[in-house]
């Protein structure tokens, strides 16, 4: 068991856990957004049942003064809101850690025996100044005081989140704070761990991978979205429809088909448009999709992954649908899949996706999770002004001659007039078409090879526009990893710690996963002394992309599937492993 | 404005002869042309069947979208360009089988556009299989022991379920069906048009003197009352029949059955939708104000 402090980062992790229902998310964000207030670097993980009331809810705030990628894996601080938090969370505690409880609730005895107890009368306290509601307040202001943290940022946040609803709320708020706050300090001597605010920090925002992507979005002038709930994509939807104001019309359609059919039919009026879900939405949007393909439709298609299959684990995640969205549908089209590491990646990723998607003509996957997805990190606002907007050869106004939707031309990209301008008569087809976009003369043989070749011969102009790989750490490494996706955080971490133990990892991050950059992996696991695959999923489905890609198979590969992320232990822990066996030869021959 | 002519194209039908199809075509081109279109203010989507493959034959800004998918890919198109007049064609299995759950949201959600629904009773291009609307205990490869279940009323659930302008018409009476798409083009709102569209090649039962002799214009009819949605429900329960029912037994009402004008449309309650959405990516969006909300 980790001792206290042991930890090689200077960082420090809070753990709230407690019934659904009470609060518990909000409550951890709340914390995180003060401690990012006042110049420290935040990452939430939040785990919670597919339940709405009745379940065991947590999130864990880690938060330091240096920044990290990846969220806690051990707990300092749990603030145990019920007996079966203490039963469930006591083992993360790290030896000498503190459990925040409320004797009313809570026998002492019942604390795990490696722990320190600090008593904090919360109910008793949260009813005093207005409710049993409070007890979350009551609760955070201890953890600030166990920290020695100033109270003054959470009081300020209170006011922030209250004054606007009522002042006599806000004032109990900040009285309960104070009373929690005072009680628990009374423990803060026995207790070694400090933090304190960085003044001077530059400005960050707290963000979750889906406010990343809308953000994106928004950012890429999108006109259209529409969606059908499901976790963990839900949030999109919710977030564009509180949106709707910038300029975009927002639908909650009555199913995933009518989502993907819809953004096919907007994207034919040349608006930027978007649906997204998780993997089982993406398999009713399967036969549209391909539609998107072969009408050469610019459209782009969020899948957030969970486990599946059917409904699987609704609130957890994996990366298990990494060869189903490159596979999706019937019949061969071009398709691009981006798979983003992390809050800022999404961003840039979701206005370059708009872009390829014109440019390209064809569907674009961002390609995520629920790890990416539900999980909020502070980070440095987005660089706004490297978005830029690229439309392609899309014709929105005026007039053409002679128009041929499906003109067969060299790069196989077919110059779009958008219906309104003069002369844009056309046939978008689902069936094979000839150039104008008639069925019946799709079905000849030589026409069907002509639109087909032309359509295919995108993919060669998607490699030269798509995002490279991204290389992490030093050229030669004990280990090197290759991975895609929210692994991003926990693997740089892991280099991190292994760095600072003297092993040193280097990491290629797949950004486009299709077309599948094989020069790039290939020319990275040929030099590798030992080369790891890590995704989460059972069948390693980056791996067989390699194999397939680059006819190269790597040394080993780290695989979780339990529905929860790696931890950067985890991956720094397998990298320990590795470096204790002998590095392979060098011998210059693609094994 | 295209006339009937310039809305052909080259491509000529490929429908059997004799097919209602023919009628239906006939009629919209003479309806465009009356309502007076230029080619840059309407755009047609279509689904997969026989009645989709006239795709091929009007000359527009067409899209010839997915089996059951018409509706959706042209709301798409509706709620994201407010210039444009969006028809759209499908058959009955396209639009009340397959597309069933999209005509229901299509009807409640009121978006201006027009759904012509070719109810040949019979899946036409798939060689004759029973459809939603097929009669009750009617033999076909797909059922060769007779349909078991109660036929789809596509009126009575238009009615019910909120389409503002809801019509029937036989695709035989050609002028009265071109009057009837001429309505429901100028109609705000979603217009819904059921078209008896006998298919000669595979539903035996439902031919043209089958419905010739059954028709009847429900405008003739004393009480005739299209502002009553509880009138035009009634209405529309009055075509269940069987095989068997002699003509005069069983009188299939046509006409517009129910119309409510004055309903604001899905796009008029999209204030940002007063221009065409692309128009939003002309230059990226500013988005400090949604950033800083998250600091
Ligand atoms: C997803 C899907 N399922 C099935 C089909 C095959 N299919 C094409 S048309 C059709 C039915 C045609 O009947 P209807 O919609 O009534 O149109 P009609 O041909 O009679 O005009 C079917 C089942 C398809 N194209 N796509
Ligand atoms: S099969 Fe029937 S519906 Fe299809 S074209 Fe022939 S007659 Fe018309």
């Amino acid at each position: 068991m980790a001792q206290l402090g042991e930890r090689g980062t200077p960082d420090i992790s809070i753990r709230i856990g407690g019934p659904a229902g009470a609060g518990i998310k909000a409550a951890g964000q709340s914390l995180a957004r003060t401690f990012m207030r006042e110049g420290l670097w935040t990452m939430d993980l939040t785990e919670y049942p597919s339940l709405i009331r009745g379940g065991h809810n947590v999130i864990t705030v880690r938060v330091g003064p240096k920044p990290f990628f990846s969220h806690a894996v051990d707990v300092d601080i749990l603030i145990a809101l019920d007996r079966l938090t203490v039963e469930k969370d006591g083992p993360s505690l790290v030896e000498g850690g503190a459990v925040v409880y409320d004797p009313a609730s809570v026998e002492a005895a019942t604390l795990p025996s490696h722990a320190r107890g600090v008593p904090v009368q919360l109910d008793e306290i949260a009813k005093r100044n207005g409710g049993v509601i409070m007890r979350n307040t009551v609760a955070m202001a201890a953890a600030l005081a166990l920290l020695r943290f100033p109270l003054e940022p959470f009081e300020s946040a209170l006011h922030a989140q209250f004054d606007s609803k009522s002042a006599e709320v806000a004032e109990g708020n900040v009285r309960a704070a104070r009373e929690g706050h005072a009680e628990a300090w009374k423990h803060a001597d026995d207790f070694p761990l400090r933090l304190s605010p960085v003044p001077g920090a530059p400005e960050r925002v707290l963000v979750d991978g889906n406010d990343a992507v809308c953000l994106g979005a928004l950012a890429a002038g999108i006109g259209f979205y529409a969606a059908y709930p499901m976790t963990p994509a839900s949030t999109l939807l919710h977030y564009m429809a509180r949106h709707e104001g910038d300029g975009v019309v927002v639908k909650h359609v009555e199913d995933e088909i009518a989502a993907m059919n819809m953004v096919v039919g907007a994207a034919f009026t040349g608006a930027r448009a978007m649906c997204a879900t998780s993997g089982g939405g993406f398999s009713l949007m399967a036969e549209a999709f391909g539609l998107a393909g072969v009408t050469e439709s610019a459209v782009v298609v969020g899948v957030f992954s969970r486990p599946g299959p059917a409904t699987g684990m609704p609130t957890w995640t994996e990366q298990g649908d990494l060869q189903f969205v490159i596979h999706a549908a019937q019949g061969e089209f071009p398709r691009v899949v981006l798979a983003p590491g992390d809050r800022d990646d999404a961003f840039h990723l979701t206005w370059q996706a708009f872009n390829l998607a014109d440019r390209l003509q064809t569907p674009v996957v961002l390609l995520g999770d629920s790890y990416l997805s539900d999980n909020r990190q502070s980070v440095l606002p987005f660089e706004t002004a490297r978005v830029t907007i690229d439309r392609g050869e899309t014709i929105t106004e005026g007039e053409v001659s002679d128009y041929l939707r499906y003109r067969d031309t060299p790069d196989g990209i077919s110059p779009r007039a958008i219906p309104g301008v003069k002369g844009a008569e056309q046939l978008v087809n689902s069936y094979e078409h000839d150039e104008y976009g008639w069925g019946q003369e799709g079905e000849r043989a030589e026409v069907r090879v002509q639109q087909d070749e032309k359509r295919m011969r995108k993919m060669e102009l998607a490699r030269t526009l798509a995002p490279a790989p991204v290389a992490f750490g030093p050229l030669e490494a004990d280990v090197s990893i290759v991975s895609f996706g929210s692994t991003k955080g926990p693997i740089r971490d892991a280099m991190d710690e292994l760095a600072a133990e003297g092993v040193s990892a280097n990491f290629l991050q797949v950004v486009t996963c299709w077309p599948f950059p094989a020069r790039e992996v290939s020319g990275f696991l040929a030099v590798a002394k030992r080369s790891l695959v890590v995704e989460n999923n059972y069948t390693g489905q980056l791996e067989q992309l390699i194999r397939q890609e680059c006819l190269m198979e790597p040394d080993d590969r780290l695989h979780r599937y339990d529905g929860r992320a790696f931890t950067y232990a985890q991956i720094a822990e397998k990298a320990r492993e590795m470096v204790r066996r002998p590095a392979r030869e060098l011998t210059g021959v693609t094994r | 404005m295209p006339t009937v002519a310039e809305l052909e194209q080259a491509c000529k039908p490929t429908w059997c002869p004799g097919c209602g199809d023919f009628q239906m075509w006939k009629a919209l081109k003479q309806a465009i042309e009356n309502v007076g279109y230029t080619y840059e203010r309407f755009a047609v989507v279509w689904g997969i069947g026989n009645a989709g493959n006239g795709a091929d034959f009007l000359r527009c800004q067409g899209f010839h979208a997915l089996h059951g998918r018409a509706l959706p890919t042209a709301t798409g198109i509706a709620l994201t360009n407010p210039e444009l007049k969006v028809i759209v064609e499908m058959g009955d299995g396209d639009g009340y089988g397959i597309g069933g759950n999209h005509f229901l949201h299509s009807c409640r959600r009121n978006v201006e556009m027009v759904g012509i629904f070719h109810n040949n009773q019979i899946y036409g291009l798939t060689t004759g299989q029973a459809s939603p609307t097929s009669d009750q205990f009617m033999k076909t490869p797909s059922t060769p022991g007779g349909v078991i279940e109660e036929p789809v009323n596509p009126v009575g659930v238009a009615v019910a379920q909120g389409a503002t302008f809801v019509a029937r018409t036989f695709s035989g009476d050609v002028a009265y069906t071109q009057s009837i798409y001429e309505q429901a083009l100028r109609h705000h709102g979603f217009a819904v048009v059921d078209v008896f569209q006998p298919c000669p090649t595979w539903n035996k039962n439902n031919t043209f003197k089958w419905y010739a002799e059954r028709v009847y214009k429900l405008e003739d009819e004393p009480g005739y009352d299209p502002d009553s949605r509880v009138w035009a429900f009634e209405k529309s329960l009055s075509t269940f029949h069987d095989l068997t029912c002699a003509p005069d037994s069983c009188r299939l009402p046509v006409g517009v059955f129910y119309r409510e004008e004055g309903v604001p449309t899905y796009q008029d309650r999209l204030p940002q939708l007063a221009q065409p959405m692309w128009r939003q990516a002309r230059k990226p969006r500013d988005i400090s104000r949604a950033m800083r909300a998250l600091g």
